[in-house]
């Protein structure tokens, strides 16, 4: 095989560091609606980044809000969020 | 390093009995099970290892085997070592987790004691499930009798967690031929199986899940980084082939056992024809070899250890200006009518040179491959090698 050393990838496997690289999927560009997150509602209970499927809700340690970098604009944060402190709003 | 044998003693042990007794003595971490025939042996003297408080391991009693290796693949991500065992169904039954486990990089260790697979209810011996799982990314290995079973699964341990390598491995031993059979098998002493495996623990630690750090293993991966991974894998597979040899070589200082790494050749030395062949079937050619030898025919035979990585380099070494081959397989391929490790062997022809190939398929669902059906297969090859019309499958029990 041909001697290759130089790879993007760290890893020998599918290792992601969720701090770093997990999110490397170009997801944020699938979006067409957004969560905005109403600071005085949030109770900052969590559940929102509990089922945010690619994990991306950032703690801004009294609330939680969308890293619009990876959001996809699913809605499930706004669909379970107890309070109704999450609004989809149409991008652009 | 090992430098003095330790007087182990010898018992006379069946197949599963020796694959459970190995793996206690690499003392395991974690493992899974679930019972199918013909490996069922293997759970039961391992639970009663652990209820005897002879092995030190996590035994999790799953519902099936799929669960079995998710549940060895996460321990090995966590840095465990760990083992399962099946056969037939249940190997096909895990398959999904086969391949997430090789593409963790997961260094399991399974036996998978080789029966026929679904389609037609085969309670019977055959390779057809390991072959079903051949683009699994898993090393392959298969054994010939008890004693190799003993000695393989050490073998495999260091093999699938060497920090080179980092992959699962299969060894393969025959159903109902070696499950069941008792021989005179030597056991190690467990200092020496401890001092053997004591390698592993001076290489770098392998990337493992940690409390508190947040990694993941599996999560996205597609493009560019995909493709890295699967020629880092491949590349791996490689390295493989080597590290197999030197760990043969090792085990056999350290034991006084060793069974020539990826193949063992045996009277190629001046041989005309080969065949090549593997498993338990193996005993049975080398007598048939000798018998031929005797009555002056230059036939040798190649026994296959290895079958994923497949050892091409070595093969084709060791079958280089011979005038015919013949691969026996207990196993088909669908849609070629041949066997599949045939179609393998022959298709390092360009580097053999073009001389007549030839598969046999035989022992097939317990029926045995007996001696007059390899003797007729050495007779075929030597047609063949003296210029004589051949064809190229040959279904041994369905010939006239």
């Amino acid at each position: 095989m041909v001697a290759k050393t130089k790879f993007t990838y760290p890893y020998e496997s599918g290792w992601s560091n969720a701090d770093e690289l997990l999110l490397y999927l170009d997801t944020g560009s699938w979006r067409t609606i957004r969560p905005v997150v109403d600071k005085e509602k949030c109770t900052y209970c969590g559940l929102c980044a509990l089922y945010c499927p690619p994990q991306c809700l950032l703690d801004k340690k009294d609330h939680f809000d969308a890293n619009l970098e990876f959001c996809k604009g699913c809605g499930i944060c706004a669909k379970e969020c107890p309070r109704g402190a999450i609004t989809m709003v149409p991008e652009g | 390093m090992v430098t003095t044998k330790r007087k182990g003693e010898t018992r006379v042990i069946t197949g599963n009995a020796v694959c459970a007794y190995s793996v206690m003595l690499c003392r395991p971490d974690v493992v899974a099970l679930y019972p199918i025939t013909p490996q069922t042996e293997v759970v039961e003297q391992l639970s009663r290892f652990k209820a005897d408080g002879v092995i030190d391991a996590e035994m999790i009693e799953v519902e099936g085997e799929n669960s079995a290796m998710n549940a060895v693949c996460a321990a090995a991500c966590a840095g465990a070592r760990a083992f399962t065992a099946t056969s037939s169904y249940g190997l096909v039954y895990m398959y999904d987790a086969m391949l997430q486990t090789s593409g963790f990089r997961a260094p399991v260790v399974m036996a998978n004691v080789n029966r026929e697979t679904p389609g037609i209810h085969g309670v019977s011996c055959g390779q057809q499930d390991m072959i079903s799982t051949r683009d699994s990314g898993w090393i392959q290995i298969i054994v010939e009798n008890d004693q190799e079973i003993m000695d393989a699964m050490i073998m495999a341990f260091r093999l699938a967690e060497d920090n080179d390598i980092l992959l699962p491995v299969m060894v393969n031993y025959d159903g109902y031929y070696l499950s069941y059979l008792a021989e005179a098998v030597e056991i190690p002493a467990q200092e020496d199986v401890d001092n053997f495996l004591a390698v592993l623990k001076t290489q770098p630690q392998r990337m493992t899940l940690k409390p508190g750090v947040s990694m993941g293993c599996g999560t996205h991966g597609i493009l560019l980084p995909y493709t890295e991974m699967r020629y880092k894998h491949c590349a791996a597979m490689e390295r493989a082939k080597a590290k197999f040899d030197q760990i043969d070589k090792e085990f056999g200082k350290a034991f006084g056992r060793s069974y020539g790494g990826q193949i063992e050749e045996y009277r190629t030395e001046g041989a005309d024809i080969v065949i090549v062949t593997s498993g338990s079937a193996v005993g049975t050619a080398r007598s048939v070899v000798d018998a031929k030898r005797a009555e002056g025919l230059k036939v040798g035979l190649i026994k296959l250890r290895m079958y994923r990585p497949f050892p091409r380099e070595k093969l084709a070494k060791a079958l280089k200006g011979k005038k015919a081959v013949g691969v026996l397989d207990r196993s088909v391929g669908f849609g070629w009518n041949a066997g599949p490790m045939y179609t393998e062997v022959r298709a390092i022809s360009p580097e053999v040179g073009f001389v007549p190939m030839m598969s046999f398929i035989d022992g097939l669902a317990n029926m045995d491959i007996t001696v007059p059906n390899v003797a007729r297969m050495i007779d075929d090859v030597s047609a063949a090698a003296q210029g004589k019309p051949y064809q190229e499958t040959t279904w041994i029990p369905l010939e006239e």
